[in-house]
């Protein structure tokens, strides 16, 4: 038995800290640096996160370009001299590539730089393979500029682009048959001379996808619009789907075995891993109903079914917050039920039910797994949709596919193009939030 | 008639019987008071009547009936010319090629009518005439395919036929009836809202629809690929080798090593997630004031709002390199002990960080449900702070601790593109975490994009991955939602 | 003041626990006490008194420095525990709590067995050499909680399992397992009935043979029946504090005489 007496730490003064005590103070102490180390080591880790995005992905945002005197000279480009549409197109871009080489030629000449090469053909290493496209392009649209020297800004290649940003150094290019030193002489004596510039690169917020070799014409845009069109389809149906749905579970359901089943279903598909719902895309809209593939409107589909339990569950959470005396007060002046909801409970909590509609919406934007299996992926998204029935139905991209689709090519150049893409996707995301709580915090009522 | 034309018309036809309904209605009576219901609900109601049941028997049919036809014409289909279902199924979608090219050709004018219905494999070369109009077919037309193709045209428009007859007849009678019965006593808005109340059902039916479609999809072809594969096989074979070749049947299916790696990575994920989740929720809610909490738990929350990819692509490009000049060859350790960049170590850690909020906002949550009578009792007591956490409030929400790790185990291994990109994509059964290994979601994407044939076992196979998948994320999620209601009901 | 000072010759000169000079509680900017002066004597049950929000739970709650997990919470003044000030920079609440201990107004206790429920403060404190001593400590406690020989057998079920009343003498034996010198008890038999209060008062009256007991509560009935002292608070003042027979048959104060008539309540 004890007894008051004989206590370790019985009569001792309160101001002298015993032995005992003193241990379970550091022992304290301990704790609760071991929680401040977690939350450092979490916020650490978002750091870097964040620093390697934009460290990695703002070079995305500029782009080397050349500009360059070009001489379209008619004996090569319209020999019949009638300025002809349909006879200029026989000349194919092997026609124009040559008047590319003779042009930084002429460039070298101008600002006194020795040409190290014995072939023309190899300054073409300097701008990028989409060059004579875009003058053949040029030309064919305005038939009436040959014969005239034009200016023209061209893309510089991926590895000189890369050079000026320090991607590429001349150490790495040592086994590179794309691109040799003396070509880096070159850019560094023409980038002084004021002909090779870096500047902001709209064609990649803009652009469309490119082949695998030409990654410094590659951009974002046309997915881009595929993501668009993938959100409208979500828009239209899992806001007026779940509202339903929880206007039903929240207001009219009562306790029984299909409101149960319809619960379970709800929280259990909050969880089901999203390559599943690939699977359910790829089976049900792809398989059974034949919709085409890599369209938005089955990738738009698949992420409505996985954003509805989602807006479900915040749209319940703000009906329940409208309180039961707004129900009563309308009843009782002889509103029928669904007139109590529709007229009074559904205003009341849209606010909460448009903030949790952008929160699935923003993660149905940056969702990526699904649309690998209804095969968003490995597919070229050149062209924009050209009328508003095609950006439904014609195959596309969506932003977070494209990012892998780069993400997985050989060339380096790739990868800072899917750096920069998660900056854009990354700058949506932030919007959309920002929306939400500004929505939040400006409707939220507090009963 | 397509099934957009007939849409339009149910669609007028509802319009007007909204107009036509009101007016009826406010026609009835002498005064509008007298009516039962607001005007606006007689209308709705005849509208609702013409259109709903219409448009139900129209959605239907167009659903049932490739179904019908296409049991009706496989038939047609010589035995001996096909070895299996798989086999059958690409024939049958050789015939609706052909169909639909034929009846494109004839609509984009390439061909006649008459033309169309004559055709015949002798005469023509009908993979040219459909490749004409934009239609690409792998190989020439057999004669029997092309016969089903025009067993499949004919039925398919005597079926549109008849289809387009039972709607507009539907419709209009939907519309007659509504009609004649609204009057002045009619009780429409009762109607209108019962009418109502089946559509706010039938919103939260598309829940239970979407998860019996996610079941089905993964069963049949899981049924489909244990005929094609032994199902013994699949599920104790050490060995995961498809043939790169299609239908080789030289393929080694076995699921143990991607469920290894799965668990490999998801372990290695919930040990860097759940000691610093844990930890930052315990200070977050027991220490921090409320500036640092403020700040600091949003900006943890940023770690879950980050898409997937962004992870992947920073396990990839980011931690992978920088965990091969840490433990790689001629690294810092210099250990070697890890080849390339995509390694069990370099997923688990991405994903790991991936959860850390996801652990941190569960436990915060059930941190905070402990009641203040339990830290008072303690503090009462004479007990330290951390003292208190550790003795009292960890043991008391430690079943719903529990319950948030298994759900953050359960998003580990449903987790698709972490692993795509920085797992690795060889199956091995191996203890190195440095070392390249593969999952089952990872799997599952490269056996669905290669190049192999949907019918094949390799592709089939993903199916039972899925459903593997599927079954336990779902027993984790149930088990975790038990556990957590379990413990909520504990303090209420 | 003036009133604090008669109360305090009515002090006799038995041993004095706990001094209280000039003692001011605020919450944020608001005062919850003002100028509290009392003296809380060794084996005797004191009792505060008085309305609701008349901040005796606070001036209770400060004898064991509980308002520290309170971050508003500020305390001013002198508050000595055997001529010690508790609100010394050098002295660790948590040394003072076990020496203080407390017993909540809602039985609390911990979701464990009956005996981890007993053995943890002398488990914390590291008050026992070893397993047959804890177990001594915990039979010991019981049995002065009055509980031993309904438990005995159980004691390793949850203590949650308990009845209401038996879970509040689990928590006063809990509290007397760290052998503190003082126990407060805060409203201790507000959630409980009447049968299960009366098995408290009991123990509440065995107790202060050992402890100095300090007891807030709303019953003046109660007051009357369990302790010597009584002290009267009435909006954060300490109105009157005397001899409990003196305080309820012979008050001073014209608001003590409303109290304990039921005028003000």
């Amino acid at each position: 038995m004890t007894d008051v007496a004989d206590r370790p730490n019985g009569r001792r003064s309160l101001h002298d800290t015993d032995r005992h005590t003193r241990r379970r103070n550091a022992a304290e102490r301990r704790f609760r640096l071991y929680g401040i180390a977690a939350i450092a080591t979490g916020l650490i880790f978002l750091v870097v996160l964040l620093v390697s995005i934009v460290w990695n992905g703002i070079p995305a945002f500029t782009q080397t370009f050349v500009t360059l005197q070009v001489e379209l000279p008619e004996e090569k480009l319209d020999k019949s001299g009638t300025r002809d549409i349909a006879v200029m197109k026989k000349v194919s871009t092997f026609g124009y590539a040559p008047l590319v080489d003779a042009a930084i030629a002429a460039a070298l000449a101008e600002h006194g730089i020795d040409n190290p090469f014995d072939k023309a053909k190899k300054l073409r290493a300097i701008v990028s393979a989409s060059a004579p496209a875009q003058i053949r392009n040029a030309v064919l649209a305005n038939p009436e500029l040959v014969g005239t020297t034009q200016e023209f800004r061209l893309l510089a290649t991926s590895r000189v682009d890369g050079y000026l940003k320090g991607r590429v150094t001349r150490e790495s290019i040592a086994r590179d048959k794309n691109i040799d030193a003396e070509h880096l002489d070159i850019v560094d004596a023409l980038r002084d001379a004021g002909v090779v510039q870096k500047t902001f690169n709209w064609s990649f917020i803009f652009g469309s996808d490119a082949s695998e070799s030409r990654p410094e014409s590659a951009g974002i845009g046309v997915s881009m619009v595929g993501s668009f069109f993938m959100m409208l389809v979500v828009l239209a149906l899992a806001l007026p789907v779940g509202v339903a749905a929880s206007i039903y579970l929240e207001e009219f359901s009562t306790q029984n075995r299909f409101t149960d089943l319809v619960e379970v279903n709800i929280s259990n598909l909050a969880a089901v891993p999203s390559i599943v719902f690939g699977i359910l895309g790829l089976a049900v809209f792809i398989q059974f109903a034949h919709l085409p593939q890599s369209a938005p409107i089955v990738g738009g589909l698949v992420l409505t079914l996985m954003t509805l339990p989602t807006i479900i569950i915040s749209t319940r959470a703000s009906l329940k917050s409208v309180p039961p005396s707004i129900r009563e007060a309308a009843l009782g002046i002889g509103a029928s039920k669904m007139q109590t909801v529709m007229h009074h409970v559904l205003p009341l909590a849209m606010p909460g039910i448009l903030t949790g509609t952008i929160i699935g919406l923003a993660q149905a934007l940056g969702e990526t797994a699904p649309l690998l299996l209804i095969g968003m992926v490995g597919f070229i998204a050149s062209n924009p949709p050209e009328t508003f029935v095609d950006g439904f139905m014609a195959p596309n991209s969506a932003m977070p596919a494209q990012i892998y689709e780069w993400a997985k090519r050989a060339d380096p150049a790739y990868y800072e193009r899917a750096w920069g893409g998660i900056i854009i996707l990354l700058l949506f995301l932030l919007v959309m939030n920002i929306v939400a709580i500004v929505l939040r915090r400006r409707f939220e009522r507090r009963w | 008639m397509s099934p957009l034309w007939l849409l339009i018309i149910i669609l007028v036809l509802a319009i007007a019987g909204f107009v036509l309904g009101r007016a009826r209605a406010l026609a009835s009576v002498d005064d509008h008071r007298e009516l039962h219901s607001r005007p606006t609900y007689y209308g709705i109601n005849v509208a609702m009547l013409a259109f709903v049941p219409a448009a139900l028997v129209l959605g239907a049919w167009m659903l049932v009936q490739p179904l019908v036809i296409n049991v009706m014409v496989s038939g047609m289909i010589p035995e001996d010319s096909y070895a299996d279902a798989g086999a059958l199924s690409l024939i049958m979608s050789d015939v609706r090629r052909v169909a639909d090219g034929l009846d494109l050709a004839v609509s984009a004018g390439a061909m006649t009518e008459a033309e169309a219905g004559s055709i015949s494999t002798e005469e023509t070369d009908i993979r040219a005439r459909l490749g004409e109009v934009g239609v690409a077919l792998g190989s020439n037309v057999e004669p029997a395919v092309l016969a089903a193709a025009q067993r499949y045209r004919h039925l398919a428009k005597t079926g549109r036929a008849i289809m387009s007859g039972v709607v507009v007849l539907i419709a209009g009678a939907g519309f007659f009836i509504a009609y004649r019965q609204t009057n002045g006593q009619f009780r429409a808005r009762n109607r209108v809202e019962a009418g109502i109340l089946w559509l706010l059902i039938a919103a939260a039916t598309v829940a239970v629809l979407t998860t019996l479609g996610i079941f089905l999809s993964l069963l049949f072809n899981t049924i489909e690929f244990f005929r094609l594969y032994p199902a013994l096989d699949f599920f104790t074979r050490l060995e995961w080798a498809p043939s790169f070749s299609g239908r080789g049947g030289a393929s080694a299916l076995g699921i143990l090593p991607l469920l290894w790696g799965t668990f490999y990575i998801s372990l290695i994920a919930l040990l860097v997630a759940v000691p610093i989740g844990l930890f930052s929720a315990v200070y977050l809610s027991e220490y921090a004031s409320a500036t640092v909490r403020a700040v600091a738990k949003p900006l943890l929350e940023v770690l879950a709002g980050i898409p997937t990819i962004v992870y992947g692509l920073f396990a990839l490009l980011t931690v992978g390199p920088l965990l091969v000049s840490v433990f790689g060859e001629g690294g810092l350790l210099g250990v070697g002990w890890m080849q390339g960049g995509t390694a069990v170590m370099t997923a688990g850690l991405v994903m790991g960080i991936m959860l850390i909020p996801f652990v941190s906002s569960l436990s915060d949550d059930i941190i905070n449900a402990v009641p203040q009578a339990m830290r008072d009792g303690s503090y009462g007591l004479g007990a330290t702070q951390s003292e208190t956490v550790r003795k009292v409030i960890l043991p008391a929400a430690l079943p719903g601790i529990v319950g948030a790790i298994l759900l953050a185990a359960s998003r580990a291994i449903g987790e698709t593109m972490i692993v795509v990109l920085g797992a690795g994509a060889a199956a091995r059964m191996s203890l190195n975490p440095f070392e390249a290994m593969t999952t089952v979601t990872a799997k599952i994407v490269s056996q669905l994009t290669g190049d192999a044939d949907f019918a094949s076992p390799e592709a089939l196979v993903a199916f039972a991955l899925g459903m593997t998948l599927f079954v336990i994320t779902l027993g984790l999620n149930i088990l975790a939602l038990y556990i957590v209601r379990k413990y909520r009901e504990q303090y209420e | 003041m003036k009133d604090n000072l008669e109360g305090r010759k009515l002090v006799d000169q038995m041993d004095v626990k706990f001094k209280a000079r000039d003692v001011q509680v605020f919450y944020g900017e608001s005062q919850a006490i003002k100028d509290v002066n009392v003296d809380i004597l060794d084996k005797t049950v004191t009792a505060f008194i008085g309305p609701s929000g008349c901040g005796k739970t606070t001036f209770l709650r400060c004898l064991n420095r509980m308002n520290d997990t309170i971050p508003i919470c500020r305390v001013e003044g002198d508050i000595r525990l055997d001529d010690e000030d508790i609100y010394a920079p050098e002295v660790d609440p948590v040394q003072l709590r076990a020496r203080v201990g407390m017993v909540f107004q809602k039985p609390n206790p911990f979701p464990k067995s009956i005996y981890d429920n007993i053995a943890y403060g002398p488990r914390i404190h590291g008050l026992a050499r070893n397993k047959s001593d804890l177990d001594d400590i915990v039979e010991d406690s019981l049995r002065r909680g009055a509980l031993w020989d309904e438990v005995k057998d159980r004691l390793g079920e949850p203590g949650t399992g308990l009845s209401g009343g038996q879970q509040q003498r689990l928590c006063i034996a809990r509290a007397v397992a760290t052998a503190p010198e003082v126990l407060l008890m805060d409203e201790p038999c507000s959630a409980l009935d009447p049968i299960a209060t009366a098995q408290v008062e009991e123990l509440i009256d065995e107790l202060k043979q050992n402890f100095s007991v300090v007891i807030v509560t709303h019953s003046m009935q109660q007051a009357a029946r369990v302790s010597q002292k009584t002290a009267f608070f009435h909006l954060g003042n300490l109105v009157e504090y005397g001899d409990t027979d003196h305080i309820f048959t012979n008050p001073v104060d014209p608001r003590t005489e409303s109290y304990i008539t039921g005028r003000i309540g």
